[in-house]
């Protein structure tokens, strides 16, 4: 599903230049549980960026099932993402301006579902999630754990094939930590790729895969049993 | 999807409630100034297109052009040419010839002084005024016919129901009556023609100057007059046809202006002017000032200006506050960029949000108009009212200016926070402090505005005030000039003197055939000086103690004296304008000297006394030769009475007491000189109270964008003030860290206000022969004015940030 080869970014700003990722490789199959693990700084948030078509890269070849997008223009990409890939972040992302039922139904909008069919849909994810109860409400008023249930129902509400979690856990205690991570695994059965970053060895022993980077490389990789 | 967009603009604007308001509020000024002028311009531009033959109606006048001088018309046209040109041109349809005089007027036992038009009886076949009684092809078919308006018949009878009753109307000596045949619909605002009382033209027939000019094509007596044209007719534009029109009745005119030539030095002949005439479009004449009694579409275009200048700093301060918010937003764009918005998208949802507050704004700044509408009428000394029937072009005028602000608003703000990287706002990277460079300028632009109209204010007030104040050269103070050209002057004027001149309070009594001030006609004949012939000396006929009476003063000669029998034939006393262009001499040596009249075989007169020169118009012009006379047959318009300063109540009332004991039926019309001066100046009085409430709404808006924008700095630098009051920074060190950056803008702006504003003022000014000079301190004062506001707005939101309790802000993050 995805092949990266030699891909570089290089962020210049007047004085450094900082490269981030350096001639990485990395392929995943599709229905694979991958977990990026490494020190703070090598480079993991901007892969997975790119990955998720937020980002070009500035050499090398990327391609999303055998497409190359690694020179597509925003446009292109966001059409792209729209329909395959979602995003859980580490400091949840929500608008607090929406509610909860809004928040979850954006990606319905930008791909264009009807609004029978999105209410449906919301529905049936939120039921999933065990938040349907507080559908009217806004982020501010949920706890932590809550409110990353929320972003991953947003992120599964499109079916995408892909799901991208950026420290999905990162700011949660570790009931709540496990709780998502239980949740990503059930996606992950159901046929969802996950690429997921994290620190903590313990969340990353849920992935079917881990990939060590350093210095915007790859340096390891194990396979869990 | 757009419901979606609706919704959360809705939200949006709902949640943030102090900056909704002020941009409501500010649009919303800003939509109703400028629909104020809009209605104001539309209207002016409206003019006469009513009538249903408006496009075939012309009217005739007299044109000038020639080397030396700006080509002009004038509507005032000799008696018989109407007549004349439907007898020669087939292609005239219907001619009239309309006249307005003042005239009194008698219904049962009241006497009144009012204004009577007349026309000839083809007058409703060219004009559409609608008759809500009567006939249109009879209203105006006999003499004795006369038609009123609604206002008129309802002010005089009390009911529109007035056909056949009788008003008796006094044209020269005696009363005639007459009939009422129609009753016409009031006239509506915006005609240059209009009447309150319509009679017949032949009724005029018989009057001395009628009678005088029916065969006379040099002479003119206020008379207008109009053709209506044939459909295919294209005589308007054909100069050469009306030329030999007019050279086969003025055949002998255009003979002696030759001969006169030909007496002339060569430097006149270069300067040789051509007369014609001309057809002039209706709806040309409200707005053509080239024709005599044109408004000038320039200054419409000013006005549109300084309203459109109004609604951008609404605008501005729309984008303004919208950036300075993007902070807030900046997490709501990454996420909506993530979930797969594009661009476009967000500059709809953006646009989406701005239209409707436009639309809100429209809709309450088209209510504020409607409130403010009697005011700004009073301003404009006009009738106005938003109507979509009437002005059908108002309503996508409005719609447009809906959209084009939500547009000029909203476009900056959506094409800047949708450009947003959703990696980089999301990492919370990209600063967006909400004050670039842009917003800057745009903050910078605003106040330049306002500063530029506080500027002119000033300016023109301190024009004002000082022509109020001028010394004009006579005593203008505690003169009543009383109207009695409507009465039997010259028997009345020795009587009245007699019966109030000898009691208190009354300081001297004159009598002149001219009045004084705003409003009053002047009088000019030609006068020759050996071969030269000088046009544009004014006269003013008046009895012998004229010039002392009103405080004149002499530089040479004597007044007039009743002793001495030849000062009523053949002395004049003339200024010293007169000497110096005129006679070309010193006053020393010009007394004693004679003049001829141009025309006509009076004695010369002989220079008695030289005046010295005052200003008697206003003070755009210089003083113009003036020359003054007591004639033997002294016929007063204007009966001049000088009283003690103090109340002048009591004596009015002894004045209008003698009055109506001597003339009961003519009503006592009185003015004070000085007002009439100061009526000179009703124009710049209006430009001052325009400029002055654009220049006060103007800085208002400008100060509500900075409270604003004020609010939104110290939310977004909530952390940085937190940092800097846990290590020690004071409330006031606090508070100027917030406002030096506004301060330093108001002074940029005042910087690059001044030099256009100083080019714009010292032009009008010149308009002006006596004027001020532009001092220093009116930008000083103007700048000083707005750095005031700005600072007491921004400090209040400045004192408000730095007093909160720095463990709270800190706690935001
Ligand atoms: N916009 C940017 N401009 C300049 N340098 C950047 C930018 N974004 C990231 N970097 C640099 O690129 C390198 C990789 O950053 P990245 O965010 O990918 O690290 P990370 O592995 O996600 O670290 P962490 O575990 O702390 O989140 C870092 O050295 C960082 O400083
Ligand atoms: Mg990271």
């Amino acid at each position: 599903m995805i092949k990266i080869r030699d891909l570089e970014k290089i962020y210049r700003t007047e004085e450094v230049e900082t490269v981030a990722l350096n001639k990485i490789s990395i392929d995943v199959k599709e229905g694979e549980f991958v977990a990026i693990m490494g020190p703070s700084g090598c480079g993991k948030s901007t892969l997975l960026n790119i990955l998720g078509l937020l980002d070009d890269p500035d050499t090398g070849s990327f391609l999303f099932n055998n497409i190359e997008v690694a020179n597509f223009n925003e446009r292109k990409r966001a059409e792209l993402r729209k329909h395959n890939i979602g995003f859980v972040f580490q400091s949840f992302n929500l608008i607090d301006e929406l509610t909860v039922f809004e928040n979850v139904e954006l990606p319905l909008i930008y791909t264009g579902v009807k609004s029978v069919d999105r209410k449906k849909r919301v529905e049936e994810v939120l039921d999933k999630m065990q938040i349907m109860h507080r559908r009217n409400h806004y982020p501010q008023q949920l706890s932590g754990g809550q409110q990353q249930r929320v972003a991953v129902a947003r992120a599964v509400v499109n079916n995408p094939k892909l799901i991208l979690a950026d420290e999905p856990t990162g700011n949660l205690d570790s009931s709540n930590g496990n709780e998502v991570m239980t949740l990503l695994t059930d996606l992950n059965e159901q046929g969802t790729t996950i690429i997921m970053v994290t620190h903590s060895e313990h969340d990353a022993r849920y992935s079917h895969r881990i990939i060590r980077m350093l210095d915007g490389q790859t340096v390891l990789e194990n396979i869990m049993v | 999807m757009f419901k979606h967009y609706l919704k959360i603009s809705f939200r949006n604007l709902a949640q943030q409630k102090v900056l909704t308001g002020i941009n409501i509020l500010g649009l919303s000024i800003g939509i109703a100034c400028f629909s104020l002028f809009l209605l104001y311009a539309v209207n002016e531009f409206s003019y006469d297109r009513f009538h249903t033959k408006a496009d075939r109606i012309y009217r005739i006048i007299e044109w000038w052009e020639g080397e030396g001088r700006e080509p002009g018309g004038s509507g005032s046209i000799s008696t018989p040419v109407a007549p004349a040109m439907k007898k020669d041109f087939p292609d005239v349809e219907y001619a009239v010839r309309t006249t307005d005089r003042g005239c009194l007027a008698r219904v049962n036992d009241h006497v009144f002084h009012t204004s009577i038009t007349f026309a000839d009886a083809d007058f409703f076949n060219i004009f559409s005024f609608p008759l809500i009684r009567g006939d249109v092809h009879t209203a105006l078919k006999d003499p004795g016919h006369l038609v009123v308006t609604r206002e008129k018949a309802l002010t005089l009878f009390g009911t529109t129901d007035v056909v056949g009753k009788t008003i008796q109307i006094k044209i020269d000596t005696a009363y005639k009556p007459f009939t009422i045949s129609a009753v016409a619909e009031n006239i509506p605002a915006n005609s240059s023609k209009s009447f309150q009382l319509l009679g017949n033209f032949e009724h005029l027939a018989n009057t001395e100057m009628v009678k005088q000019s029916s065969n006379n094509w040099h002479m003119t007596i206020g008379i207008d007059a109009f053709v209506l044209l044939k459909q295919e007719s294209r005589l308007a534009t054909d100069h050469k046809r009306l030329a030999l029109f007019r050279k086969k009745y003025a055949e002998e005119e255009i003979q002696d202006r030759k001969e006169l030539k030909k007496g002339k030095g060569k430097k006149d002949q270069q300067q040789a002017v051509q007369s014609g005439i001309r057809l002039q479009p209706l709806r040309d004449i409200h707005m053509n000032p080239q024709v005599e009694g044109g408004a000038d579409p320039k200054n419409i275009w000013i006005l549109i200006t300084i309203a459109a200048a109004v609604l951008l700093i609404a605008c501005i301060n729309f984008t303004t506050l919208a950036i300075g918010r993007s902070a807030g937003r900046a997490k709501e764009i990454g996420v909506r960029k993530v979930m797969g918005s594009e661009r476009k998208q967000l500059i709809v949802q953006f646009l989406s949000e701005s239209f409707l507050l436009s639309v809100l704004s429209a809709v309450t700044g088209l209510i504020l108009a409607c409130v403010l509408l009697p005011l700004f009428n009073q301003l404009a000394g006009r009738q106005l009212y938003f109507s979509f029937s009437r002005f059908p072009e108002l309503m996508w005028l409005l719609g447009g200016l809906t959209l084009l602000v939500g547009l000029l608003a909203g476009s900056y703000p959506a094409l800047v926070l949708s450009s947003f990287n959703p990696v980089e706002v999301l990492k919370r990277k990209i600063r967006v402090g909400g004050s670039n460079l842009f917003t800057r300028s745009l903050v910078t632009l605003q106040f330049v505005l306002s500063i530029g109209l506080i500027i002119s204010t000033i300016v023109i007030l301190q024009q004002i005030a000082f022509m109020r104040s001028k010394n004009i050269g006579f005593n203008k103070e505690n003169v009543v000039m009383i109207n009695t050209q409507r009465v039997d002057a010259k028997r009345i004027y020795p009587l009245y003197k007699q019966a109030i001149q000898s009691n208190t309070g009354i300081m001297d009594i004159t009598a002149g055939e001219m009045g004084l001030g705003s409003g009053e006609g002047q009088m000019g004949r030609g006068y020759r000086n050996y071969k030269e012939e000088i046009s544009g000396v004014i006269e003013y006929p008046g009895d012998y103690n004229f010039l002392n009476a009103l405080g004149m003063q002499l530089v040479a000669g004597r007044y007039f004296d009743p002793a001495i029998a030849s000062d009523t034939m053949s002395a004049v006393i003339v200024n010293e304008e007169l000497v110096h262009t005129v006679l070309g001499t010193t006053t020393a040596n010009a007394l004693g000297k004679t003049i001829n009249t141009a025309k006509g075989n009076n004695p010369p007169k002989t220079i008695i006394g030289i005046s010295r020169n005052f200003n008697f118009e206003d003070l755009t012009h210089q003083v113009r030769p003036q020359l003054f006379s007591r004639p033997a047959n002294l016929e007063p318009a204007r009966i001049y009475v000088r009283l003690q300063a103090g109340d002048p109540a009591a004596k009015l009332a002894l004045l209008s007491n003698a009055w109506k004991k001597l003339v009961p039926d003519a009503p006592f019309e009185y003015n004070f000189v000085d007002e009439k001066f100061d009526l000179f100046y009703k124009s710049e009085e209006r430009w001052s109270t325009i400029a002055g409430w654009a220049g006060g709404i103007s800085i208002f808006l400008a100060c509500l964008g900075l409270f604003g924008l004020a609010a939104l700095a110290a939310v977004n630098r909530t952390k940085e003030i937190g940092i800097r009051k846990v290590m020690g920074a004071t409330v006031t060190q606090v508070a100027g860290l917030l406002s030096k950056d506004f301060i330093k803008l108001i002074t940029i702006a005042l910087v690059i206000a001044s030099p256009p504003a100083w080019y714009f003022m010292n032009n009008w000014l010149q308009s002006y022969a006596w004027r001020i000079n532009i001092t220093w301190w009116v930008f000083g004062l103007a700048g000083l004015f707005s750095l005031l506001v700005a600072v007491t707005t921004i400090s209040i939101q400045a004192i408000k940030a730095a007093m909160a309790n720095p463990v709270n802000s800190l706690r935001t993050e």
